[in-house]
């Protein structure tokens, strides 16, 4: 406990029999003009006796109560509304005029944050009410215990502010990134940049303050809307109040210093499909290239609730074990060897006409044809409506796994990706990052996933989908794994309660009047829903394991350059054609690279070609690019020949069509 | 306190806890007066000055009395009686307290009492008054006595407290009390107060006069007269009415106010007319006096009820005997 402090009290504890004091709440009134608002944070002291009198109230004499305001009333002695316009004879103006303003009171109700001694739990005592200083908050929020401990697990989310007080405040670590607790969900409305660089905000802090004895951390963001993520290793602007607010809570105000961006090619598979395109920072960007290996093993994602079925799982699961990679006789006397979409392509074609021609339609090796044609169109379709991520035949081009840096963000570009794309990256990601965190092998301890948009991934109702039963998994036993959620979406009511009900850290920023209306924030006063109805950007409501009641902090604006801004001041540059892109990744590969020499080297060669070779280059990444591009690439003569082979996939029926 | 109080029961005093519901106000007191007419031959009737505002700092003073029986020895009550007066001063609407004095004491007839009970009471530390000229009877005479003794202590501290108020009352400052101001010659001769008379017992003028003087319509004033009878110190008054009475009662929104005999006063009448009639907002409802209480003294006595002893306000719980 602290001593009682010189600074005069603001308030009195009043309790009534309609309005008594509880262990949990408590009412006391202040003067009218005072600095005390909705979220303030007080000290109830009965060891502090104001002018010289013996403290009096009931409870034990020398009880602190630590409490965070949650409401507030004003009200005169008026009788009557009927009563001021007799007085004013009916003129308001005249109201305005009367010699004496009537007597008011502010009335405030506080929710209980902490009593010290903590047993027995009493009534709150009728003493003094003071305003927390910096030392009050942290013990109000029980921070001490994480914050000056031998191994200080605190991480700054924000400064409390209340009557020109700005007090840091701290989250547990343990308790936001395991294995206590874990996972963070922030919600707010779209449109004010709050939640994003809330977030952006607490990695910075995170990897500036995530303890030594947790080891090593990384994050991998999802960039799912317009260029939000696309700037994290630029400055932004800040200005006076920011930098002040980076330095009372510690952090240096420096965008991130490592970020690898990843994002798929577009259709045309050189121009990468990101709005991270300026000339200046392309070079940065890695294509995000997957083959059908990597799509086949998370086939499910692309099956919609009507197809998952045992026959289906049971094609899929033979295809992987008997036909990937392998060499595959299709028992029409053809032999196969499956690498690539259009080789598994071309495997169907051959049974399908075997089929035909032997006069047996209706199965082949036990696997019903209709069976067969669903699992090709589906797996067709993504080759498709992914055409730039998923590779019809090159190599694929993925993230590092089993080579994660600390203190490294990976920033997957998915914001122009279809959305069974999106699903396909965001499903395979997540399980390659559970996958290594399970063995200890990506590189890092702990990897933060961030996921914006959670209403569309993980809606309460819909569909149950792969990507929300991996979030389930992820929410429940991420935090084992050292796999950690921050999830931000519109609405929090509309999110699946497994997912919201697993975060250990909930964030608000400023809510939209029919979310607040919904049972979820039944639990909060009508002054904190008015009040999160208006939050400023930049200020948010927490709640955490540790503080007893939600706290209102406001966070400086995250010191990298919003996505908004980034597009302004690096404008994305228009696509260029196929053979200057071309010449554009062989020449960020090695700058010796004369664009005349790749010029003449792919005229009259098959795109499709090109696109392999330049992909073999860029998986080997050899001291010769320009050698190993040209020899992959091979003559011209046998390389057309293969490529014009090579059928385009045909397009999808609608599932509607089909006959099952 | 519990002590004390034990000494008083010990020396065979009977606890009780009796508040009569006259406790928590002053009487009126009936009188048939005179009063001479200052500002005109006859009764007349004038508008109040609209343009009348209030100075910009005003003082408003008021006091309370409370009291109890609060142990019979034999069938002599004992009165544990309270008075209190503040003074708020008023700057930018608002109302803050510059002076205020309470008193505590027993009241009992000293003669009528068994000695160790006096002498427990004198030993309390609580000042005793006398209740003279009450001999043991019924206690209904001691009690009448008893309420006159406390009501002349809280004539008594809100003059005490006028009188050390107006002392410095700076030159452009004003001074408004509930009551009679021509209970202190300090107070009366001073240029610069005023009382706001609610109560209307004591009758000045009879016939036409009367009549005249009880019906004037809202927003106007009677001429300036001088009071005579009870009044121990020359002030000049005059009625005003702040609300129609029409429909409700005679005296409904009727005040009386008193002033410096001066002929500063008759000049003035009308503006300060005009003051007090802006002083009706904001209404000092839910007090039922409110057509002639004015807000700031109403405000007065809310502060002063407000630090009043808890036990000194009538019981509103059941008076079954207690189960200990």
């Amino acid at each position: 406990m602290t001593e009682p402090r010189a600074a005069p009290a603001v308030g009195r504890v009043v309790a009534t029999e309609l309005k008594p004091a509880t262990p949990h709440q408590f009412y006391f009134w202040t003067a009218n003009e005072t600095t005390i608002g909705i979220g303030a944070i007080v000290k109830v002291d009965t060891r502090a006796t104001g002018n010289g009198q013996p403290a009096t109230g009931i409870g034990q004499p020398g009880r602190v109560v630590y409490g965070v305001v949650t409401d507030g009333f004003a009200y005169s002695d008026l009788a009557t509304p009927l009563h001021d316009v007799v007085g004013a004879e009916g003129d308001p103006e005249r109201a305005a005029q009367s010699p004496t303003a009537r007597q008011e009171i502010r009335l405030w109700v506080a929710a209980v944050l902490r009593q010290e001694p903590e047993e027995p739990l009493q009534p709150v005592p009728l003493g003094q009410v003071f305003v927390a200083t910096d030392a009050d908050v942290a013990h109000a929020l029980r921070m001490e215990t994480y914050l000056a401990s031998a191994q200080p697990t605190a991480i700054p989310v924000g400064l409390y502010t209340s009557g020109g007080l700005e007090a840091p405040v701290y989250l547990d670590a343990d308790f936001l990134l395991g294995p206590e607790a874990a996972h963070l969900n922030i919600s707010g409305v779209s449109g004010l940049a709050t939640k994003t660089s809330a977030v952006e905000f607490l990695l910075s802090s995170i990897f500036q303050y995530f303890p030594a004895h947790k080891g090593r951390i990384a994050a991998v963001c999802f960039n799912v809307k317009g260029p939000d993520l696309c700037f994290l290793d630029q400055p932004g602007t800040l200005d006076d109040d920011d930098r002040r607010r980076y330095e009372r809570l510690g952090v240096r105000p420096e965008p991130f210093g490592q970020v690898r961006y990843y994002a798929p090619f577009k259709a045309d598979g050189v121009n990468l499909n990101t709005l991270r395109t300026h000339p200046d920072l392309v070079g940065d960007v890695e294509p995000l290239v997957w083959g059908l290996q990597e799509v086949l093993d998370f086939a499910e994602v692309l099956l919609n609730r009507d197809d998952i079925d045992a026959k289906a799982d049971a094609f899929i699961d033979f295809l992987t074990d008997r036909v990937l990679n392998k060499e595959f006789e299709d028992g029409f006397g053809g032999t196969h060897s499956v690498q690539s979409f259009a080789d598994l392509d071309g495997l169907f074609r051959s049974i399908f006409n075997g089929l035909e021609m032997a006069g047996r339609g209706d199965s082949w090796r036990t696997h019903h044809i209709a069976t067969m044609r669903k699992v090709r169109n589906r797996l067709s379709n993504i080759s498709t409506r992914c055409k730039g991520l998923v590779t019809d035949d090159g190599l694929p081009n993925d993230l590092p796994w089993g080579a994660f840096e600390d203190r490294a963000v990976y920033v997957v570009d998915v914001a122009n990706v279809d959305p069974l794309g999106q699903d396909l990256v965001f499903a395979r990601v997540v399980s390659k990052l559970r996958e290594h965190l399970e063995r200890r092998g990506l590189g890092v301890d702990a990897v933060i996933v961030f996921v914006d948009e959670l209403n569309k991934y993980a809606a309460a109702d819909g569909p149950d989908t792969y990507v929300k039963k991996m979030l389930l998994d992820i929410s429940e036993r991420g935090r084992y794994l050292g796999l950690v959620l921050f999830g931000a979406e519109q609405f929090r009511s509309q999110i699946h309660r497994r997912v919201v009900g697993n975060a250990g850290t909930i964030v608000y920023g400023r809510m939209d009047y029919d979310e607040l209306a919904t049972p979820g924030y039944q639990v909060l006063s009508p002054a904190t829903k008015i009040k999160l109805a208006t939050l400023p950007a930049g200020e948010l409501m927490v709640r955490h394991p540790h503080f007893t009641q939600p706290i209102f902090v406001r966070f400086p604006r995250p010191a990298v350059l919003r996505g908004r801004d980034g597009v302004e001041r690096f404008p994305p540059a228009a696509d260029v054609s196929f053979g200057e892109a071309v010449v554009r990744q062989l020449v960020k590969l090695d700058r010796r690279i004369r664009p005349n020499v790749v010029q003449d080297l792919i005229a009259d060669r098959s795109p499709d070609d090109v696109r392999r070779a330049l992909a073999a280059t860029r998986q080997a990444r050899p001291e010769d690019p320009l050698a190993l591009f040209r020899r992959v690439l091979g003559s011209s003569v046998a390389a057309a020949v293969g490529a014009r082979a090579r059928e385009p996939v045909p397009p999808l029926t609608s599932i509607a069509d089909e006959p099952y | 306190m519990a002590r004390w109080n034990d000494a008083i029961i010990a020396a065979g005093a009977v606890p009780a806890s009796h508040v009569p519901e006259e406790s928590l106000g002053r009487a009126d007191l009936t009188e048939i007066a005179d009063a001479e007419l200052v500002e005109d031959r006859e009764l007349g009737v004038y508008p109040v000055d609209p343009t009348g505002v209030a100075p910009s700092t005003v003082s408003f003073l008021d006091g309370i009395q409370r009291w109890q029986v609060a142990y019979y020895d034999g069938v002599v009550p004992i009165v544990r009686g309270y008075v209190a007066a503040a003074v708020r001063r008023r700057t930018d609407r608002r109302l803050r307290t510059v002076r205020e004095a309470t008193r505590h004491f027993h009241a009992a007839a000293r003669t009528a009492l068994r000695p160790g009970v006096l002498a427990a009471l004198e030993e309390s530390g609580v000042e005793l008054v006398d209740i003279p000229d009450v001999a043991a009877a019924q206690p209904g005479r001691a009690l009448e006595a008893a309420r006159r003794v406390v009501e002349g202590a809280r004539v008594a501290i809100e003059k005490d407290a006028g009188e050390r108020y107006v002392a410095t009352l700076p030159a452009d400052e004003w001074l408004v009390l509930d009551g009679l101001l021509s209970e202190s010659a300090l107070l009366a001769r001073h240029p610069r107060t005023l009382a706001v008379v609610k109560s209307h017992a004591a009758q000045y003028f009879e016939g036409d006069a009367l009549t005249r003087a009880l019906t004037i319509p809202a927003l106007t004033r009677t001429g300036v007269f001088r009071p005579r009878g009870r009044a121990r110190h020359e002030v000049y008054s005059w009625y005003l009415r702040l609300w129609p009475w029409e429909g409700n009662d005679l005296l409904f929104g009727l005040v009386r106010v008193e002033a410096r005999a001066d002929q500063a006063t008759v000049a003035a009448a009308s503006a300060v007319s005009g003051w007090l009639v802006r002083e009706r907002a904001p209404v000092s409802t839910p007090d039922a006096r409110w057509d002639r209480l004015l807000y700031p003294i109403h405000d007065v006595e809310n502060y002063l009820k407000a630090r009043a002893p808890r036990d000194s306000l009538p019981l509103r719980t059941s008076r079954f005997p207690r189960a200990s």
